[in-house]
């Protein structure tokens, strides 16, 4: 556990947390009081996680009762595991499940594959101007908010005169305009697709910046054995950036059930609701305007144990494979 | 981490709820000594006060010299201090919560009223206000705070005197474009059948239109959900139609399967929209705004938005008239009384220093002169009077009428607007305000509109549909409050649900499936625990019956 603090490159705030009661033996005041400005820097965001993360898991116990927000703490009608049994005997609550994970799982692959590739192909270019203005552009759409991205993904798919049928009509590759938005079956690539037009610029960022720390004698070692640009790319640039790969889809694991909401919201329609619902928009319907916070709630934890399983199990499948890693 | 500052959120806002709550205990209980001290203490009624008032819009102060404020001064000794809105409303009721600083007046919220922030005000009108008490006489008891029986604001809107005279019509309906009806003839339908003909033979002519249109988005289902109950015969009660107090959901029954499937085949001969069941709010409307939808359900309000820009874009004749269509033998319910505006209004803060004066002075204006002044304005200047007493206003004047800044100086619009006030028609027959005068209205629209109406031998875009009487007392039903977390709340929101889901469907399938996707939606509705809801609706309208009749 200690080698990765010391040598590890992303400094997660929460690996200097659990060091300390970990290597107790070495715990003690010489240590802390050699490393007090380490101490001092790290009391705000103790106090931070404390109060925001910690705190409020005293909510949890929402879950178990049938919460009413004007009754007293000792007044709640408590209910043991009814919350989480309506959930998972709904069956709209199955099929919102499936549809989260099949839609963080498109945009996860997707979000990887396009940002990496777009990277690397930003990292090819030459001409400063370009790259800049072509960086520029990609990232834009990031600082949208999802209502007026979803409009313009709207209607770019309308039958009447959309940008998408337009094109394909002169293509000919259809023969009549479709609609997009009224079949389910689209609606998962639909939301895969706007979600990489909106964060691909923005996340190609952090790969950028990991490629321009590369060492440049690496590539000048290769160009010396005769690689090519494509050997480079394969051989040099990928492998650079690989750790910071693995950080990433790490983090992003842990927010496997969090497909989005607005997106969805936006977009969905009465025609493809079974496709489109995701836990967010499941809890916002049937917990918070119904004022079931308690179902909320377990919704919530649910989310939470999920995330914390799944960041474990790929933080291990890290550790085995020998690679980079988060706790 | 986002779930976990949600999380912390909801523990933030159980504090300040709580906190809420023993700040409400406080002043509740402050409340009711303060009031009965001072009850008593008023003996001047033209002794010159100055009122606080709140109100909860943004607004403009008027002029200094602005002559109604003036004459009120001038009269009953009122002068007014008016705060409007500014910035968030929630914002400003804590504050004003939190400290206990109330003025005078305050504009009507369910959020004071819990917080204690009024003074009861049934002893007061019973013992100081005959005219206010006359007022609401019919609607006392709906006046009533349900949970302790007092009253504390006094509603705005809502409360009816002599003929009632719509000339606007905000309501559920039929729509066609102007430009149809003049192309095609000034048609009258009375059934769908003949309603979609006229769309039909139109659009034949002009094949860029779209045909029908409708809305299933977010809350805004109405367009869709809510036609059966109106062309079977029955008022707008949301979910439920209700025959002789009995409160019945209707979608699945066959008043709303002869709708979808009329619906059905109309898309399958193309006239509705593709795209009616993909689109959102704003999307409908730029379609409504580009002047090419012939037709839609919808009430009007929701598609206004539309109707304004074509206006400003000078194309009324692609704005529309309203026609209720009925099934065979229905009778027609589609106009409705608009009901009391509860909790909307006035009401005496606990901290007003003389209650008896305010309250008097609240029952002085509601004398026949008053209103006339309020509503109508100066005899002379702002209005006119033929010989046989009719009230009417000249072009200049009507121009005013229209200019914000004459408003200012000339009218007391905001203030007014929370007052109590008379709506309907005053003794003489004249209607309660320049905008509800039948001829005053026909004489102020524009040359095309005129015309329109002219062919159809009406002066109102509400005699397109019948005059309504009184309401029932339950109504509307859409009003009843489903307690957060029952059964009935939840079979509502699944029903909705489905819908929301099974209505497209039924409509997009081609017509030889329609029976098949309908069979299969009923059936869905049939799992749910639709007599929860239906139950809810039923006890909630018997308490009704009982506690809001009058006498």
């Amino acid at each position: 556990m200690s080698e990765i603090v010391l040598t590890g490159e992303v400094k997660s705030k929460k690996k200097k947390k659990r060091v300390d009661p970990e290597i107790g033996v070495s715990l003690s005041w010489k240590t802390l009081k050699a490393q007090k400005q380490l101490i001092f820097m790290s009391v705000p965001i103790a106090i931070y996680l404390i109060i925001f993360s910690y705190v409020p898991v005293w909510g949890w116990l929402m879950a178990f009762q049938n919460y009413r927000p004007a009754l007293s703490f000792w007044k709640q009608d408590w209910v043991g595991l009814q919350q989480f049994r309506f959930l998972f005997q709904d069956d709209a609550f199955l099929g919102v499940l499936r549809n989260t994970i099949a839609m963080s799982f498109i945009n996860l692959v997707l979000g990887f594959v396009t940002a990496i590739a777009l990277a690397l192909l930003l990292n090819e270019i030459k001409v400063r101007f370009f790259k800049r203005t072509v960086q520029t552009i990609s990232y834009l759409p990031h600082f949208l908010s999802w209502v007026i991205a979803a409009g313009i993904v709207a209607t770019s798919l309308s039958v009447d005169d959309g940008i998408v049928n337009t094109v394909l009509m002169k293509l000919h590759l259809i023969d009549q305009p479709v609609m997009w938005l009224s079949k389910g079956h689209y609606f998962w690539g639909i939301v895969g697709l706007s979600n990489v037009w909106k964060e691909v610029g923005w996340n190609t960022i952090i790969y950028l910046a990991a490629i321009t720390s590369i060492d440049p004698s690496l590539y000048e070692a290769a160009s010396i054995d005769g690689a090519g640009r494509f050997h480079k790319m394969r051989y040099v640039t990928l492998p650079g950036i690989k750790s910071t790969f693995i950080i990433l889809l790490i983090m992003n694991i842990g927010h496997i059930l969090d497909a989005g909401f607005e997106v969805q919201y936006l977009l969905g329609n009465g025609l493809v609701v079974d496709w489109s619902q995701t836990i967010d928009i499941f809890v916002l319907k049937y917990g918070i305007s119904m004022g079931n916070y308690s179902l909320a709630t377990a919704a919530g934890i649910f989310k939470t144990i999920v995330s914390v399983i799944l960041v474990l199990i790929a933080n291990s499948i890290a550790k085995r494979l020998g690679e980079e890693r988060l706790v | 981490m986002r779930k976990k500052v949600k999380r912390s959120l909801i523990v933030l806002c159980i504090g300040m709820i709580s906190t809420a709550l023993l700040l409400s205990g406080c002043s509740g209980s402050g409340k009711t000594s303060g009031g009965g001290s001072t009850a008593e203490s008023s003996g001047d009624d033209t002794k010159p006060i100055t009122l606080s008032v709140f109100m909860d819009a943004p607004g403009q102060q008027p002029t200094a010299d602005n002559k109604i404020y003036k004459l009120i001064k001038e009269k009953t000794g009122v002068s007014l201090n008016m705060e409007f809105l500014v910035g968030d409303l929630q914002q400003k009721l804590g504050v004003m919560i939190a400290g206990g600083d109330y003025p005078d007046l305050i504009s009507g919220n369910d959020k004071l009223i819990n917080a204690g922030a009024y003074i009861p005000l049934e002893d007061l009108i019973e013992k100081y206000a005959p005219n206010l008490k006359k007022h609401y006489a019919e609607v006392w008891n709906q006046m009533k705070d349900p949970k302790d029986g007092h009253i504390y604001v006094l509603p705005s809107y809502g409360v009816y005197t002599g003929s009632v005279h719509d000339t606007t019509y905000q309501g559920p309906g039929f729509y066609l474009q102007k430009d149809v009806l003049k192309e095609m003839g000034y048609p009258t339908p009375k059934t769908l059948e003949e309603y979609f003909d006229i769309i039909a033979k139109y659009k034949a002519k002009h094949p860029d239109m779209i045909g029908f249109e409708t809305l299933n988005f977010d809350w805004r289902v109405f367009p869709l959900q809510n036609a059966p109950e109106h062309l079977s015969g029955h008022p707008n009660d949301g979910g439920v139609i209700v025959d002789n107090n009995k409160a019945q959901i209707f979608a699945d029954k066959d008043i709303a399967k002869t709708y979808y499937k009329k619906l059905n085949e109309v898309n399958a001969q193309g006239l509705l929209d593709k795209e009616a069941f993909v689109q959102n709010y704003d999307q409908y409307l730029a379609k409504i705004a580009s002047g090419r939808v012939i037709g839609m359900f919808d009430q009007h309000w929701n598609f206004q938005d539309g109707e304004n820009s074509l206006i400003s874009q000078g194309k009324i004749g692609s704005t529309y008239v309203g026609f209720p269509l009925m099934y065979p033998g229905a009778k027609e319910y589609y106009r409705d009384r608009g009901g009391l505006n509860l909790n909307r209004g006035f009401g005496i803060s606990v901290k007003a220093k003389d209650p008896v004066r305010i309250i008097k002075f609240m029952d002085a204006l509601m004398t026949e002169d008053w209103q006339k002044t309020l509503q109508w304005g100066i005899k002379g200047e702002d209005y006119e009077v033929k010989e046989d007493g009719t009230f009417y206003r000249t072009p200049e004047q009507r121009k005013n009428a229209d200019n914000n800044t004459w408003k200012l100086a000339n009218k007391a619009d905001s203030f007014f607007g929370y007052m109590p006030k008379m709506q309907g028609s005053y003794t003489d027959g004249n209607a309660t305000d320049p905008g509800t005068q039948p001829q005053e209205f026909y004489d102020s629209l524009k040359p095309y509109d005129q015309e329109i109406l002219k062919a159809y031998n009406h002066k109102t875009w509400a005699e397109f549909f019948k005059e309504p009487g009184p309401n029932p007392v339950y109504f509307p039903a859409y009003t009843i409050i489903l307690e957060d977390g029952s059964a009935a709340q939840l079979a509502s929101t699944k029903l909705n649900d489905l819908s929301v889901k099974y209505l497209p469907k039924a409509i997009m399938a081609s017509p030889s499936e329609f029976d098949s996707v309908w069979q299969d939606y009923v059936n869905q509705i049939h799992k749910l625990d639709i007599k929860a809801y239906e139950d809810r609706m039923n006890e909630q309208i018997q308490w009704r019956i009982k506690n809001w009749s009058s006498k």
